[in-house]
């Protein structure tokens, strides 16, 4: 195994080219909106649009609550069962591997069937379509959010601290403000993170509880305009690519896996 | 008879220079150890004795062959690493048995150098168990059958026993040397405890910067340092500094008071040494040779066999261990105590380094 | 008496304070379990019972019985079909771009690089994924006019059609391959580099080295990881829906269909098919956790 062999390097510029190409092949059929011409016509009406702003806010929103929410239920977890619990460990894991289990298109069908009927209709108004939705998409963040929060308390042994904490005198509000979350920070900002990146471009959930989100609207756009999808795709993706570099500064010396960026593992 | 020749071998890593001017001669079944700190270049060497790295300079030779660019899958050569390496998808017997396997031994003769390994390693049912089932020191027993299994005509063990707590380590220790001795089988052994190296080793290759500063038995290396370096690596060490007062009846001054070496000295009157003195060697009262010299006891530690006691004699502390008795009357701090020492106890240096 | 009572009176407290530590902490766990029950566990449940059970609310096997008609059984083997091709083939352009940038010996940036655009890619699934690849090989897309200028060739006229199972499976692709290269690169790393040399020692070559060492070392993260990207693909929905409208019969795509507007005129039966799905996504999930369990046994 000689050091950067002709095999490694042939490797590297395939897989440069199945990641490259698409997004310059969209980057530069975004350009030509206007005929003949190199242009950022196409983003421009992308933009002015109404609804784009409209489904964009709307998506951002719900993105901020569910990361609100998310937090609010996995940190206490996370907190109580390092700390606590052990023995509830195996089943708060199984509980978060299940939205693999129930991927999108099934969780919504059975959303649909729960909350559209009283006693718990939740379909009915759009306040209450938004909390199912929100909910819907804590569901899909849980797994990562989860496993941000955990291995962020794993990594800063939340035990002993809270432990050191107690013998020199601090009372819980201190430890869970002054310990805790300082030093949580980083965790939760890359859980943040990624949830912000799998809501804002969400179809499933938002689609089939008929919510105006970025994801839908995105949806329609395909079928009526040719240039304007793809000046939004690569919005779309440099958001994304800005989302993951902030996790991957966040978590500088960290793997991915421990970032929860890659799979349920 | 010269089974293992190094001569002359140097290794650049880019502008640092890890190993320099390295020669070595290994008598067939010799037990070897190099020993240093960290960063002298021993485990280096040991590399490129094994193949893992090229000399840049420099020859090896083992038996009558020049294997010094020949690559590691060909020279025959065992080795034991500090982390076991053992294949965790492989049993015991798996990991014992492949590199025959891998030589193409037919399967009945395999299960049997496998089972007469185990035998010699003390595990004779383990063949059936996986590497994470087992503890560090069986695991690094089993990585030494591995290595022994193929009959090579050399064993490198690179920090073995690093790894280990303390007892199990005394206990492979002796084990090593046991297996060594009733296989005959030239051995290489790098560590940084100097205890391991003195216990085990016929002869020992201190090294200190990727030079080597001494080569010699443990009995020479201890009482014997050519150098300031050998001296006070290996042991606990006492330096006292004087100067010459009668080269011709090795009389030196040390803070106005006379220490007899008892044999003539090659510098001349009025220069400065060191005289060296180990703390075994340093007795309470003055009934133990004609050197004496008075100080304040500032601590004393119990550690069981021996009891360690620093003296306080002025410009210098110095460390005695006296041997433990039951009616030992434990001295205590503050108090003053005169120690004496035989001539022969000195070891005379000078100040840039170079033993007498 | 009087020392007695002082003797016993820290205990009480104490198990007071334990007591109330560990209610604070069912306390504190509360709000998870209620949400994972109210909004994860009731709604698979209700798939679950709608199953099983007919119009008329009685129970009945005829939904899963169902599930055998050709329809169906065509949507399970394109799902099958697409997941199992882009996880062997993900799975594999990305253990050699891993490879490359590991074991390969390709500098530390180009790592990097591919590391963070890795994490990007496969996170990139969905709509925007659908809009560039038809940006880039659809019938006006970017290669399929430069094709078509600089070289002559008709990539439609020749047979190709992104809008097809090749074409989902191409797009597939730039997110499962990816994934494989987050996820088994830090399983080669874990190859220390002292069971090369140890077995170079006992007289190994190279390939006796991948044969018997790594390769085996490496099985179960690779089949798991795959097992995973099949996982992954199956339950797809938006890229499939974005690209091909829902001509694509796969599960997904006609579950879609099944709860807008009951295109196979029984409710049951869609609730048997997502419950279908759901045993596959099971097996899937199960069988890369227990595989990812016994690498991280061995790479200890």
């Amino acid at each position: 195994m000689k050091k950067g062999s002709l095999w490694s390097w042939f490797w590297v510029a395939l897989g440069a080219i199945y990641l490259l190409l698409p997004l310059t092949g969209t980057f530069i059929f975004s350009l030509r909106a206007k005929k003949d011409t190199l242009s950022f016509v196409a983003y421009q009406n992308a933009f002015s649009d109404p609804k784009f702003l409209e489904s964009f806010g709307f998506s951002v929103l719900m993105a901020l609550l569910t990361i609100i929410v998310s937090l609010l239920i996995t940190v206490p977890t996370a907190y109580w069962v390092q700390l606590r619990l052990p023995r509830l460990r195996p089943v708060v894991e199984l509980l978060t591997l299940l939205p693999f289990v129930i991927p999108a298109v099934v969780l919504v069908f059975g959303l649909i069937r729960i909350y559209s009927r009283p006693p718990l209709a939740l379909t009915g108004s759009s306040f209450t379509s938004n909390i199912l939705l929100i909910a819907g998409y804590t569901v899909l963040s849980l797994p990562y959010m989860y496993r941000a929060v955990d291995n962020g308390l794993r990594t800063i042994d939340i035990r002993t601290l809270t432990e050191a904490a107690q013998s020199l005198g601090a009372g819980w509000p201190t430890i869970i403000l002054q310990v805790i979350f300082p030093n949580l920070r980083g965790a939760l900002l890359s859980g943040a993170f990624l949830t912000f990146a799998i809501v804002i471009g969400e179809l499933v959930l938002a689609a089939f509880l008929a919510r105006p989100a970025f994801g839908p609207y995105l949806a329609l756009l395909g079928q009526n305009r040719a240039y304007e999808p793809a000046a939004l795709a690569i919005v779309s993706f440099a958001l994304t690519w800005a989302c993951v570099g902030l996790i991957q500064f966040l978590g500088r010396g960290k793997t991915d896996r421990d970032r929860g960026l890659a799979g349920p593992g | 008879m010269t089974f293992l020749e190094l001569t002359n071998i140097r290794k650049d890593f880019g502008p640092v220079t890890a190993v320099d001017a390295f020669n070595l001669q290994v008598t067939g079944g010799e037990f070897i150890s190099f020993l240093g700190p960290s960063g002298c270049g021993k485990t280096t060497t040991l590399r490129m004795i094994a193949g893992f790295e090229k000399p840049t300079a420099g020859q090896i030779k083992i038996g009558n062959n020049d294997v010094t660019f020949a690559p590691p899958n060909q020279r025959n050569i065992g080795m034991v690493f500090q982390s076991y390496a053992l294949f965790p998808n492989m049993t015991v017997a798996g990991n014992i048995g492949f590199g025959l396997k891998i030589a193409g031994t037919p399967q009945n003769d395999i299960k049997q150098r496998v089972d007469e390994m185990l035998a010699l390693i003390h595990l004779p049912n383990f063949g059936d168990r996986y590497p994470y089932q087992l503890s560090g020191g069986q695991q690094q027993r089993v990585a030494l059958a591995r290595a022994l299994a193929i009959r090579p005509q050399l064993l490198l063990l690179d920090e073995p026993l690093s790894a280990l707590d303390a007892k199990i380590r005394l206990e492979l220790r002796s084990e090593i040397r046991r297996i060594q001795q009733e296989l005959g089988i030239t051995t290489i052994y790098v560590t940084h405890d100097q205890e391991e190296a003195l216990s085990l080793s016929d002869r020992i290759v201190v090294m200190n910067k990727g030079k080597v500063e001494q080569v010699g038995t443990p009995f020479e290396i201890y009482n014997y340092p050519q150098t300031q370096f050998v001296a006070s690596f290996v042991g606990m060490l006492n330096q006292l500094h004087c100067t010459v007062a009668n080269a011709a009846q090795g009389v030196l001054l040390y803070q106005n008071q006379p220490i007899n070496t008892g044999a003539a000295l090659a510098y001349a009157d009025g220069t400065a040494v060191n005289v060296l003195l180990r703390p075994e060697e340093l007795h309470f009262g003055n009934g133990h040779g004609d050197n004496q010299l008075t100080g304040r006891i500032e601590t004393v530690s119990f550690l069981g066999a021996t009891v360690r006691v620093q003296l306080n004699i002025g410009d210098t502390t110095l460390t005695m261990d006296v041997q433990n008795e039951r009616q030992l009357e434990l001295p205590r701090a503050g108090q003053t105590q005169v120690v004496s020492f035989p001539p022969h106890a000195c070891w005379v240096m000078s100040h840039n380094g170079s033993g007498q | 008496m009087a020392q007695i009572a002082q003797k016993d009176a820290p205990r009480p407290v104490m198990a007071g304070l334990k007591r109330a530590n560990i209610s604070w902490a069912w306390l504190g766990v509360a709000p998870f379990f209620l949400f994972a029950f109210a909004f994860m566990i009731l709604p698979a449940l209700s798939l679950f019972t709608g199953s099983f059970v007919d119009r008329q609310g009685s129970f009945t096997l005829d939904n899963i019985i169902g599930l055998s008609q050709p329809f169906i059984l065509n949507a399970y083997w394109l799902s099958i079909k697409i997941s199992l091709v882009t996880a062997i083939a993900g799975g594999l352009l990305g253990f050699f771009l891993a490879y490359a940038v590991t074991v390969g010996g390709l500098p530390l940036p180009i790592r990097n690089v591919l590391m963070t655009f890795s994490g990007v890619a496969s996170n990139f699934a969905g709509v925007p994924l659908a809009f560039a690849f038809i940006a880039t090989l659809g019938r006006v897309g970017f290669v399929t006019v430069l094709l078509k200028s600089l070289l002559g060739i008709n990539i439609y006229d020749a047979g190709f059609n992104l809008y097809s199972f090749t074409g989902l499976s191409l797009t597939y692709m730039y997110f499962q391959f990816p994934l494989m290269v987050l996820i088994i690169t830090p399983a080669l790393d874990g190859l220390k580099r002292e069971w090369r040399e140890a077995a170079e020692n006992l007289g190994a070559s190279n390939w006796h080295y991948w044969r018997y060492v790594a390769l085996p070392i490496l099985l179960p993260s690779l089949l798991g990881t795959m097992i995973l990207l099949f996982g992954n693909s199956f339950g797809a929905y938006a890229t499939a829906f974005a690209l091909t409208g829902g001509s694509l019969n796969l599960v997904p795509i006609v579950i879609g269909a099944q709860i807008r507007g009951d295109v196979l005129n029984n409710p049951g039966l869609g609730y048997a098919l997502a419950l279908g799905m759901v045993v596959v996504m099971a097996i899937s999930i199960a069988g890369y956790t227990a595989l990812q369990r016994k690498t991280e046994r061995w790479l200890r």
